[in-house]
C-alpha cells in the first residue's frame, strides 16, 4: 500500500466523517443534545484531523484542530450548546467540508479566520463561566488511597541471595565502572543520573529498557547506587531503591537523554551534571514509619506524585473520558451514570471492498442468472419444467442476485445528508425561510445511482427554494406559515426507488410557463396543452421562466440537465404541482444500473431490447392513422398529434423485417433530443429484466446501441439507445431529403 | 530480530490505521489492526500480542476503556500498551499514565518516533 492509496482511503474516511458530524450536529439542532450525539460529531471532526495531520494539509490541520477544541469544551460542559452554537458549528462543518475539498485539490481553500475566530471568542466567552477541571490534582488524590493495597503484600522470609542479584543487575547494565574513570570528563562527557521510582514499573513499562537504551545512546554506566537498599525485612520489591549514573559524550544531548524517558517523565528521578546529586529514592508514605531509618530525608524532598504499583485505573478514568452532560437537565445524581461510558449502539460492522472485486462477482452474478434461464429454458423445451431441482436453483440464483446487488447497494441518507447544507446556503442568499423534511434515509440503492444523484438533486432543490417557496412577506399574505417546507423523502416501489422532493410554495405558473415557452419558440403559440405537458415545458432546453435571474438558479440550464441526469440513470422524472400549495418533483429510479427493465423486440432475423425507461406506450396502428410524408417518411397519428416513424430495421440492418407500420407493432418513445417517436418492430416478445452488458469494454462503444444483454436461450440481443438512434435516424431523413 | 513483535493497532480510522500498519510493517514488525476497543478485546481473546498501540476516541469501547479492561486481568497487566493521542501536552499525558497507559504517541506521528516508541517499551 502506497502514500496515495492510505491518501485515498484518508478523502473516503473524510466523506464519511463530515457526513457522520453533519447528522450529529443536525440532531443537536433538532433537540438530541446528549453525550453520544456531541461525540459523534468530535470523532468525525477528530478523525479528520489526525489524517490531516499525518499527510501535512496544513490549513486543514489547523482549522479542525480549533473546531475540536471547541467541541471538546462542549463535550465537556464547558461550553453550553445553544442555537446561535449550533449554527456556528454547521458552518464550521460547511468551512472544514471546504478545507477536505482543497486538500484534495478539488476546491479553494476556504478563508476561515473570521470563523475560527468567533470559535475561540464561543470558547473564551464561556471558559469564565465554568473552569475546566484540573484532572491531574485528582489523580494525585487518588493515588495514595491505593498504595497501601499495593505494598501491604510485602512478604518476608527470602530465601535467596541478594547480594548476588544486586551484582548481576549493577554488572548487567554496561561495562564497569573503570573505564570511565580512566577518562574522567576530560572530553566534556557529562553525567546523567536516573533513579525510577516505584511508579516507573507500572502500566507495563520497563526501567531496564531505558537502561539499555541510554547505552544505545551512547551511554556508559558508571555507577549503581545501593545504598538505599533496607535491610531484607523491610525491602518492598515495588519500590525503586537502586540509582544509576551514566556517563555520556559531549556530542549526546541532555533532551535525548531525557527524551528516554518521556513516558515515565515524573516516576523517575533524573538529574544532570557531576556535582547534582543523584534523586533521593521514594517511599510510598503509608509505610514511611517502617522504612524511616533507611531514607528519613528522602521522602518530602520531591513533590511529585506519590507512586503507585497498582494503577488506579478506575479512578481517574471517570475524569479522562468526561461525557458531556446534556448542559440542560443533567442533575448531579446522574453522574456516576454519567461516567461509566454509554454503550452506544454498535455500528454494523464493516469491511472495504476494492469496487473493482465488487463489479466482477456482480458480473458472474449476472451470468449466473443467464445460464439459469438458459437451463430452464433447455429443460423446458425437453418437457422438464416442472423439475423440482430447478426451481430451487431458481431461487437460489435469484437469492445471489438480490444479495449480490445489496452488497453494492448504500442508503440514500449519504447523498440526503448533504441537503442541510445546500439549505443553509440558499436560505442565507435568498433570505427564504425553509424547513427541511427528511424521510426514507435508510433505503438503499446502487452506489453508482447514488453518486450520481447528487447533481439532480442538487438542482431540484435550488429550484425549489428559488422557484417554488414564496418569501416570507408573501407567504404571509397568502395565508401560509412564514417559513416553508422542502419534503425529501425515498421509497421502494416495486423494484424501483421514488425519491420526491416537494416544497408547499407557490406552484407552476402555468400561463407564464406557456407565454414563456411561446416567446422562445418551443410551442406553436395556438398550441393546445394539458396541464402536464406545461408543467413539463420547463425541463425544456433553454427554459427559464426566473423574472430576475438569481445566483443560484434561473440561469437557463438547469432543469433540462436534471432529466438528462435522470435518463441517463435509466430513470423519469415527473411533476406534480397545485398552484398556491406547492410543487413535487418525482424521480423514478432503477435500484441499480447493471440490471434494467427492457421490451425484447423481434425486428425481420433479430432481436433487440428497447429500455422500458424509453418507452411511453405501443400500439398496432390502423392504415388510416399512418401518413406518407415523401418517399421514404411516415408519421403516425396518435391521438391527433403527429409522431415520426421510425423503422428500427433500418437502423440495425435487419433482414425480412415488417416494412408497413400498419403490419407490425409501433412503440412509441419519449427522446431527450427529438421529442417523441415511434418505433417500428415486427412484434414485441417479452418485457423483463436484463442483464446490461458493456460493449464498450468487448468490443467498442457503436452509435444507437446502448449495450448488449444474453437472453434466456443463450441469444445475445443488442439494447437500442433510444436517443441516439432517433435522433439519429431522423436527421438522416432531413438530410436525404435535403439530397 | 529473529521473531518480529507482534503489535497489535487499535484506531477506529482506517487512514491511520493503514499509515500505522504501513509505518511498522515496513520496520519488520507483524501488525494486526483492530477497529475499536471491543474488536480489539476480540482479538486479544484469541491471539497473542506484545505490544498495543490504540487510539483513544473511538466507538463502542474507547482506547482509556480498553487499557482498563487490559490492566484488570493478569494476562496484560504488564503488556505495553502506547496511546496515539493529538496532543502533547502534559495534562493528556498524566491522563494516558494515569489510565494505564505504558506511553504515547503523539499524532501526527513521525514513523521514526514510532518505531522508537515501540522498541522503549517492546520487552
Amino acid at each position: 500500500m502506497n502514500a496515495e492509496e492510505i491518501q485515498a482511503i484518508f478523502f473516503a474516511e473524510c466523506e464519511e466523517s463530515l457526513v457522520a458530524a453533519e447528522q450529529g450536529l443536525a440532531a443537536c439542532k433538532a433537540g438530541t443534545q446528549d453525550a453520544d450525539t456531541v461525540n459523534a460529531v468530535f470523532r468525525g471532526v477528530h478523525s479528520i484531523k489526525g489524517g490531516a495531520g499525518a499527510f501535512g494539509y496544513i490549513a486543514l490541520q489547523g482549522f479542525t484542530h480549533t473546531f475540536e477544541t471547541l467541541l471538546s469544551d462542549v463535550r465537556d460542559g464547558t461550553v453550553a450548546i445553544t442555537e446561535p452554537l449550533v449554527d456556528l458549528m454547521l458552518r464550521g462543518l460547511d468551512t472544514l467540508s471546504d478545507h477536505v475539498n482543497a486538500a484534495r485539490g478539488t476546491g479553494e481553500e476556504p478563508d476561515d479566520a473570521s470563523l475560527q475566530a468567533e470559535m475561540t471568542a464561543a470558547m473564551a466567552a464561556n471558559a469564565g463561566a465554568q473552569p475546566a477541571p484540573a484532572p491531574a490534582a485528582e489523580v494525585i488524590a487518588a493515588a495514595p488511597a491505593v498504595e497501601e493495597v499495593a505494598s501491604s503484600d510485602d512478604s518476608d522470609g527470602f530465601d535467596f541471595d541478594f547480594d548476588a542479584m544486586l551484582d548481576d543487575i549493577t554488572g548487567a547494565i554496561g561495562s564497569p565502572a573503570e573505564s570511565a574513570e580512566s577518562d574522567p570528563d576530560e572530553d566534556k562527557g557529562w553525567q546523567f543520573k536516573v533513579r525510577p521510582h516505584a511508579g516507573a514499573m507500572r502500566n507495563g513499562s520497563e526501567p531496564l529498557l531505558m537502561l539499555r537504551e541510554l547505552m544505545e545512546l551512547g551511554g556508559t554506566c558508571t555507577d549503581c547506587d545501593v545504598d538505599s537498599i533496607p535491610p531484607l525485612d523491610t525491602l518492598d520489591p515495588g519500590v525503586g531503591y537502586l540509582g544509576w549514573t551514566f556517563t555520556f559524550p559531549a556530542d549526546v544531548t541532555e533532551a535525548a537523554a531525557r527524551e528516554i524517558f518521556d513516558f515515565v517523565g515524573e516516576e523517575c528521578g533524573l538529574a544532570v551534571g557531576e556535582s547534582t546529586p543523584l534523586p533521593p529514592v521514594q517511599l510510598p508514605a503509608p509505610r514511611a514509619t517502617a522504612a524511616a531509618s533507611v531514607a528519613a530525608p528522602a521522602a518530602p524532598a520531591e513533590p511529585v506524585p506519590a507512586p503507585s504499583v497498582a494503577a488506579p485505573v478506575a479512578a481517574p478514568r471517570a475524569e479522562a473520558i468526561p461525557q458531556a452532560p446534556a448542559p440542560t437537565a443533567a442533575a448531579p445524581t446522574s453522574a456516576a451514570q454519567q461516567a461509566a461510558p454509554p454503550a452506544p449502539p454498535a455500528p454494523g460492522q464493516s469491511i472495504r471492498i476494492e469496487l473493482g472485486k465488487l463489479d466482477k462477482l456482480i458480473d458472474a452474478v449476472g451470468e449466473l442468472v443467464i445460464a439459469q434461464a438458459m437451463m430452464a429454458q433447455r429443460l423446458a423445451g425437453d418437457g422438464l419444467a416442472a423439475t423440482e431441482e430447478l426451481a430451487l436453483l431458481e431461487g437460489l440464483t435469484r437469492d445471489i442476485q438480490e444479495s449480490a446487488m445489496a452488497i453494492r447497494a448504500q442508503p440514500i441518507g449519504s447523498v440526503f445528508s448533504r441537503v442541510p447544507r445546500i439549505l443553509r446556503e440558499l436560505t442565507s442568499t435568498t433570505g427564504k425561510h425553509v424547513r427541511l423534511e427528511v424521510s426514507g434515509e435508510s433505503t438503499e440503492l446502487d452506489k453508482t445511482v447514488i453518486e450520481r444523484l447528487g447533481e439532480p438533486l442538487t438542482h431540484l432543490i435550488r429550484n425549489a427554494v428559488d422557484h417554488g417557496i414564496e418569501s416570507a412577506e408573501e407567504r404571509i399574505a397568502s395565508g401560509k406559515s412564514a417559513e416553508g417546507t422542502l419534503t425529501l423523502s425515498a421509497e421502494h416501489r416495486s423494484g424501483r426507488i421514488l425519491i420526491r422532493i416537494g416544497d408547499d410554495g407557490r406552484g407552476i405558473n402555468r400561463e407564464r410557463v406557456l407565454a414563456k415557452a411561446i416567446e422562445k419558440g418551443l410551442v406553436a403559440p395556438d398550441a393546445q396543452l394539458s396541464k402536464d405537458e406545461i408543467d413539463l415545458l420547463i425541463f425544456a432546453p433553454g427554459f427559464s421562466t426566473a423574472q430576475a435571474i438569481s445566483n443560484i438558479s434561473g440561469r437557463g440550464v438547469g432543469m433540462d440537465v436534471v432529466r438528462q441526469n435522470v435518463k441517463d440513470l435509466g430513470g423519469r422524472i415527473t411533476i406534480e404541482s397545485e398552484p398556491g400549495s406547492g410543487t413535487t418533483f418525482t424521480l423514478t429510479l432503477p435500484l441499480t444500473l447493471a440490471i434494467s427493465d427492457g421490451m425484447v423486440v423481434n425486428v425481420g432475423d433479430q432481436t433487440l431490447v428497447v429500455p422500458l425507461a424509453n418507452v411511453v406506450e405501443s400500439l398496432r396502428p390502423e392504415p388510416e392513422e399512418v401518413q406518407g410524408l415523401g418517399a421514404s417518411r411516415a408519421m403516425i397519428n396518435v391521438r391527433g398529434r403527429f409522431i415520426p416513424v421510425v423503422p428500427l430495421h433500418e437502423a440495425v440492418g435487419a433482414l425480412n423485417p415488417v416494412e408497413k407500420p400498419e403490419e407490425g407493432v409501433l412503440i412509441v418513445v419519449e427522446t431527450e433530443g427529438a421529442g417523441r417517436a415511434a418505433l417500428l418492430v415486427d412484434a414485441i416478445c417479452d418485457q423483463r429484466q436484463v442483464v446490461i452488458k458493456s460493449l464498450d469494454t468487448h468490443y467498442r462503444s457503436v452509435e444507437g446501441v446502448a449495450g448488449a444483454t444474453i437472453l434466456g436461450d443463450g441469444r445475445v440481443a443488442l439494447i437500442v439507445d433510444v436517443d441516439s438512434l432517433v435522433s439519429r435516424t431522423l436527421a438522416g431523413q432531413s438530410l436525404a431529403e435535403a439530397a | 530480530m529473529s521473531i518480529p513483535t507482534r503489535i497489535l493497532t487499535v484506531d477506529d480510522s482506517p487512514s491511520m490505521r493503514a499509515l500505522l500498519n504501513h509505518a511498522l510493517t515496513t520496520q519488520g514488525f507483524d501488525v494486526s489492526q483492530a477497529e475499536d476497543g471491543i474488536a480489539a478485546l476480540d482479538w486479544l481473546a484469541l491471539n497473542e500480542v506484545d505490544v498495543v498501540i490504540t487510539d483513544i476516541n473511538m466507538p463502542r469501547l474507547d482506547g482509556f476503556g480498553l487499557i482498563e479492561k487490559l490492566r484488570e486481568g493478569s494476562r496484560h497487566r504488564d503488556r505495553p500498551i502506547l496511546v496515539l493521542t493529538t496532543e502533547s501536552s502534559d495534562e493528556k499525558k498524566a491522563r494516558a499514565r494515569a489510565a494505564g497507559a505504558t506511553g504515547w504517541i503523539v499524532k501526527p506521528f513521525d514513523p521514526a518516533k514510532l518505531v522508537a516508541a515501540v522498541r522503549r517499551v517492546a520487552h
